[in-house]
Parts: C-alpha cells; sequence; structure tokens
C-alpha cells in the first residue's frame, strides 16, 4: 500500500531482470502499416459489412437524409439519442426527426432534466445517431471522441446505432488515426468501435446484441461539400 | 464422484481432473470443435496482415523495454492518473487489493456493483471477498454471467464458459429466470440483455480490468466484443479499474502496434467490437461517465518473476490464443490446470504464483510442441519456460533419484560416442527389436518405466538398424 516501498521493489527487480532481456530482430519503421486500397469510401463500407453492419455510401446529404428515413422507418423508431456534431448539423437532423414524429434527447434537452429522468429517457431510446471523429477504412472501426455533444452512450445503449460519416472523416490505417489523436489532450473516453456488439460465448457461435447495438448502420457521404448551399 | 468440484474449486489434483476432463463427452465435442471454429478464423486474420512476425516482433520489443524499466513507467502512469483527478492505490497482494476496492465502494455507501470480466480479478477472488462484506458484484460479461449464476470458475481466459453446451446455458439461464427458456443463442443472450440492463441502470459502481495502461496519458484501455466494458465504465458515477503491474505501456503511439494483434490472436478478428480508451473521470459538461475514477495497481508476485528467468511470462496480453493452439488444452479443457490461468500460458503463471512444488504437474502438461509460441501474438518462449520450470523441479529435494539420474548419465554418454552408440543401437535391434518385429509396440513395460505404458504403447526398435538399411539399400 506503501507508494514509495512498492515503487522501490519494482525498480529493484526492474534492474534484476534486465539480466533476462530477450533477443529481438531489427523492426522497420511503418511496420503493420495496412491502409486501404482505391476509394476509401468503399473500403470502409466493405469492412463495416464485414464485421456485420450495414454500410450505405451515399452521393450527397440528400442522400444521407433519405438513408436516415428508411432507418427510422425500417426500425419504427419513437425516440433518437443523438450527438450535436457539425455533420449532423449540415443534414438537418433535428428537422428530419421532427418532421418523423421522432422524440429527439441530445445534451441541451438532457441537461435541463434530473439525472433520474435524463437515465429513463436515455434509457428508453429506440435509436443512437452520432457522427464520428475519425473512421479507420481498414478495419471498418468508428472512433468516437466523448466531449458535451458527443455523448458516449448515444452510441452504446439504444439498440439501434446508425453513424453518418463524412469522406473527409475516412483515414485508411489504425495508425493514421492515431496520428490524429494528441496524447496531450486526449478526450475522457475514447472509443474504437468496429461492428455491433457481439459474443460468441455459447459455442463459440456469434451473437449480436448482448450489450451494445445490435444493428449497426454506417451511412458514409461521398460528396458533402458538393451539397447545395445553405 | 469426485472429492473436489473442479468446475467451482481450484485444486491441484491435475492428473485427477485431466482423467475426468477426458471422460467428459459434452467437454470433448466442444473442445473438438475449438480448432476448427478459432484456428480457421485466426489463420485468416494473421494472413490479412503483412509482415506479421514484425509486428508481434515490435509489441515484444515494447514489452521487454517497458519491464527493464518498469518503475518508472508506473510512477509516470501514477502522475498522468492524478493529474487528471483520478485516485492510485497500490496493492502488495490480492488481500490488499481487494480491501482498497471494498473501501472504496463503502465510503460511497454503494451495495450495488458491476463488474466487466477481468482476469486480474479472479487472480485475487475479488468477488468472494466483497460477498464477505455482503456485496455482490455482477458480472456482466454474457460468459462471465452465465459461470457466475452457475457457481463456476472460467475455463478460458477469453471465453469463461466455453466448456458449457447450449443446452447447459439454456438450463443454467431457466433457473435463474425461472421459467423455462429455449435452447436458443439469441434468446438466451436477450434474456440476459434484458437481467444485466437493469443491473447496470441501477449500478452505483463499475469494476473492470485493464488491458493497457497508458504511461504518458493516464489513459487505461479495455477491450470487449460485447460493449459491457463500456456499459460498466459509462453508467456507474465510480469506476474502479485494477491491474497488474506489467499492463503498462509508455506511449499512446504504442497502443496501436497491440491492438493490431490483440483481436487477431484472441478471436481472429482484426478489430475487437470495441476498444475504449478512458483518460481519467467525466470532464465539465459531460453527462455521462464516472464522476470518480479509481486505478488500483497490483504486484501479487509480479516482481519476483520480473527480476528472474521467467521474466518473459510479464509479456503476456491474456490473448488465449496460446490456449486454442494448444493439442493439451484442447483435449482437458480449462478446469483441470487448478487454478487461474489456464492452458500453456496458466501451466507456467499458475506455478509461478502458487507455488511450483504443488503444481508440479503442470510444465509437464504440454508436449513442447511449440504450437503456444507460435500462436502468441508477442512470441513468449513458453516451452523453454516449461523446461525451466522441469528443471528447478528436478532440482528439488525428493524429486526424480539415483536411478533416474543414473539413467540419464547413462543416456548422454551414449550419445556422446559414436562407437558407444552404433554398439547400443546394434544391441537394441538384435534383442527387443527381434522379439517384437511381428508387433511392433509394447504394451507393458516393467518397473520404474512401466507408468510409459498405463495408459499408451512403447513403440518396439526396429528390428533393422536404419544405418544398416542404408547400407543395404540406400546406395543407389
Amino acid at each position: 500500500m506503501n507508494r514509495a516501498a512498492f515503487l522501490s521493489r519494482v525498480r529493484e527487480a526492474a534492474q534484476r531482470g534486465r539480466a533476462h532481456r530477450v533477443h529481438l530482430h531489427e523492426v522497420p519503421d511503418g511496420t503493420g502499416y495496412v491502409g486501404a486500397a482505391g476509394d476509401l469510401c468503399e473500403a470502409l463500407a466493405a469492412e463495416v459489412e464485414a464485421v456485420g453492419g450495414s454500410a450505405h455510401v451515399v452521393n450527397d446529404r440528400e442522400g444521407a437524409r433519405a438513408a436516415l428515413n428508411d432507418l427510422l422507418r425500417q426500425y419504427n423508431a419513437r425516440s433518437a439519442y443523438c450527438w450535436q456534431h457539425p455533420v449532423l448539423d449540415r443534414l438537418a437532423l433535428a428537422e428530419l426527426l421532427r418532421e418523423e414524429n421522432v422524440e429527439t434527447h441530445r445534451h441541451d434537452t438532457l441537461t435541463a432534466m434530473t439525472p433520474a429522468a435524463r437515465k429513463a429517457r436515455i434509457l428508453a431510446a429506440d435509436i443512437g445517431i452520432s457522427s464520428v471523429d475519425v473512421a479507420i477504412a481498414e478495419t471498418g472501426t468508428l472512433v468516437v471522441c466523448s466531449r458535451p455533444g458527443q455523448e458516449r452512450l448515444a452510441t452504446l445503449l439504444p439498440p439501434v446505432h446508425v453513424a453518418i460519416v463524412d469522406a473527409h472523416q475516412i483515414v485508411p490505417d489504425l495508425f493514421d488515426a492515431f496520428e490524429r489523436l494528441d496524447p496531450l489532450s486526449l478526450a475522457s473516453n475514447i472509443a474504437l468501435i468496429t461492428g455491433p456488439s457481439k459474443t460468441g460465448d455459447i459455442e463459440l457461435q456469434l451473437t449480436t446484441g448482448v450489450h451494445g447495438p445490435g444493428k449497426w448502420h454506417v451511412i458514409v457521404i461521398r460528396n458533402a461539400q458538393a451539397m447545395h448551399v445553405d | 464422484m469426485t472429492k473436489v468440484d473442479y468446475l467451482r474449486s481450484e485444486h491441484h489434483e491435475f492428473l485427477d481432473a485431466s482423467a475426468e476432463a477426458l471422460g467428459n463427452r459434452n467437454l470433448q465435442a466442444i473442445l473438438g470443435r475449438l480448432g476448427d471454429t478459432l484456428g480457421a478464423r485466426n489463420k485468416q486474420a494473421w494472413a490479412e496482415l503483412p509482415n506479421s512476425d514484425l509486428v508481434r516482433e515490435r509489441a515484444r520489443a515494447i514489452k521487454d523495454e517497458t519491464l527493464a524499466e518498469l518503475d518508472k513507467h508506473l510512477e509516470t502512469l501514477d502522475a498522468s492518473v492524478r493529474r487528471l483527478g483520478g485516485h492510485v492505490h497500490w496493492a502488495d497482494n490480492g488481500e490488499e487489493a481487494c480491501r482498497a476496492i471494498l473501501e472504496i465502494i463503502q465510503s460511497h455507501g454503494a451495495s450495488k456493483v458491476v463488474k466487466s470480466k477481468s482476469m486480474t480479478s479472479e487472480e485475487i477472488h475479488l468477488n468472494k471477498a466483497l460477498e464477505k462484506a455482503g456485496i455482490r458484484p455482477v458480472e456482466t460479461d454474457f460468459g462471465e454471467y452465465i459461470i457466475q449464476v452457475a457457481g463456476q470458475r472460467p475455463s478460458h481466459i477469453v471465453g469463461p464458459a466455453l466448456h458449457l453446451s447450449k443446452d447447459q446455458v439454456a438450463e443454467i439461464l431457466s433457473a435463474e429466470a425461472g421459467e423455462n427458456l429455449p435452447s436458443d443463442r439469441e434468446e438466451l443472450a436477450a434474456f440476459a440483455r434484458r437481467r444485466l440492463r437493469s443491473s447496470f441502470a441501477e449500478a452505483e459502481v463499475g469494476i473492470t480490468g485493464v488491458n493497457f495502461a497508458i504511461a504518458e496519458t493516464g489513459t487505461i484501455v479495455l477491450i470487449s466484443n460485447e460493449g459491457n466494458a463500456r456499459l460498466t465504465t459509462s453508467l456507474p458515477k465510480v469506476h474502479i479499474a485494477v491491474m497488474g503491474i506489467e499492463k503498462v505501456i509508455p506511449r499512446l503511439a504504442d497502443l496501436p502496434v497491440f491492438l493490431k494483434v490483440l483481436a487477431r490472436a484472441a478471436t481472429g478478428q482484426k478489430q475487437s467490437v470495441y476498444a475504449s480508451m478512458i483518460t481519467g473521470p467525466r470532464r465539465d459538461g459531460e453527462i455521462d461517465g464516472p464522476e470518480e475514477f479509481h486505478l488500483v495497481i497490483l504486484d501479487n508476485g509480479r516482481s519476483r518473476i520480473l527480476e528472474g528467468p521467467l521474466r518473459e511470462s510479464l509479456f503476456c496480453i491474456r490473448c488465449g490464443a496460446c490456449l486454442n493452439a494448444c493439442p493439451i488444452y484442447r483435449n482437458i479443457g480449462g478446469h483441470a490446470y487448478g487454478g487461474v490461468y489456464a492452458g500453456p500460458i496458466g501451466a507456467v503463471l499458475t506455478p509461478l504464483y502458487d507455488g511450483l512444488a504443488r503444481n508440479e504437474h503442470l510444465p509437464h502438461a504440454s508436449s513442447l510442441c511449440g504450437a503456444c509460441q507460435a500462436a502468441c501474438p508477442v512470441k513468449i518462449a513458453i516451452p523453454e519456460m516449461l523446461v525451466k520450470l522441469r528443471e528447478q523441479l528436478h532440482g528439488e529435494p525428493g524429486q526424480g533419484g539415483w536411478l533416474e539420474s543414473l539413467a540419464y548419465r547413462t543416456w548422454a554418454r551414449m550419445l556422446r560416442s559414436p562407437w558407444l552408440y552404433r554398439a547400443a543401437t546394434w544391441l537394441a535391434t538384435r534383442t527387443i527389436g527381434w522379439l517384437w518385429r511381428k508387433k511392433r509396440w509394447i504394451n507393458r513395460l516393467p518397473g520404474k518405466v512401466g507408468g510409459w505404458t498405463k495408459t499408451r504403447d512403447f513403440p518396439a526398435p526396429a528390428a533393422e538398424r536404419f544405418r544398416d538399411w542404408w547400407q543395404r539399400e540406400g546406395q543407389q
């Protein structure tokens, strides 16, 4: 329990242990970089499908709104837990949800509630809608960083998670994604999400949705900038 | 009936327990599928990572460098966690760790605790310690939940309920549900989801292990496929993480190297579904995440291992690949090993943590085929370590004896001299080889060596030496 004594014991052991260091081979820089060949949007979509998600590559924001609309109807969503994010704002997500009569919970509305009321609402949400900080084409991974408006539970609690990704948010490889993270200012929670929630705990057979979202959709907007002006 | 219930209690009866496992048809059927399912997936995942051998070498190098200055990295980690407003607790052994965790829970007057699967918490028997104080932590990993309900021990590092069939799981969960659940994986998972959601909703404290702890940033990393680790660290107000000292890595940039190899080795995925990087408690303005973060750093015999020849065992990132690859594990499963850690790495770790003399069979529970080392994402030389443990065992008084020692000395003398070797093989082929020339297998050996033929036959020497055959036939 004593920090100093604990560390001094480790120090002595580490020093003595150096006699048993292992023989290592030279490893060139860049080893393990895989990346993705060709179009990053298509590569990301292919990996998303490979890990059990559904990818929707669309050309512009109109396409993204249509894809999202389809999903809301497909799952008969009555309430949504949403991020507040520029990518979602540019889609006019709030209006879209209002038009579809989907009750919307987001940082601004939730902070006004008591913690108990807040918990009850988000636990009951039918769908979670987020963007990403980075998406990784090689593995179909979404990197989501927590901050006010980017709640960690929005991508986790609802049975369905829909992520909307702009093409410029995609990088080829995991190493590229880590290049974008600054060790001096990491968010309190960063999640790398690769697929719907899974388990192999019964007879090693795949079962989905045991804790996190069992349905996982990624809408990739190929050309968000080409969209008409506001 | 056996004296000890191997499914529920730790034990030192390797031979009896493995004999029982070999006779368990249900377990044999499950273990038989292990290689086909996981083995094939792993192979594919490694194939998709170019130069995977070098990536594993890099991961290994990071571990080796870190251990050489482990105290410094732990100090950095400590400072980083405290800078973020987290609390660090140092525990020499399991008892101290359990006490620290219990004190944190009690200081909040809390009783509702959820847990995400952690081998380290198994090692320190945390659940038992908390239950003694009237707190029953709910295991939330699906497999771990099943065996908690059944009162059993995990049988695999990654798949704790691997030893149970679908029907057995249905039976276990039906008893818990108070209704008949069908033997259907989706339905059983849906039941667990509902049950555990309500545990999560009311949980005050979340306890997790740690896959990696990044010193420079004070970040702890948790890997899971189900999402329970994320829920455990997002919903409750207090998060307690417990780690062995060897879990620290120096830099943020080291993490992707391990993320590239861990899931491939563990489950044959390129990436696990969720990797959470948790850097301190929630920040101003955030409405989810824990308000308090505690990190318990555990020694429990690790510094003793760190200074010795088996230091490399501390490289282990608990992926379970060596279990899946091991012909012994694939025949006897996890419970036969007796300790918390099963399989080849368990055969190294359990004697180190729990004592060599009372686990004397574990270093021998290997054919030294090397499949474990080949499967290991950090290339731990497990066979070499098992041999070292065997040497230590036989150096201890009461082991071996003069007869065995004489036999080995004679054997060694014979192998060193070509003349003696030729004479001995000539004699063997003309006597035993000739007598058994029809049967080829000896089914009973006399005296001390009879142990061999108790469970299998011994191959008789050939009736003709290879060198004689070669002289006659091979020259053309």
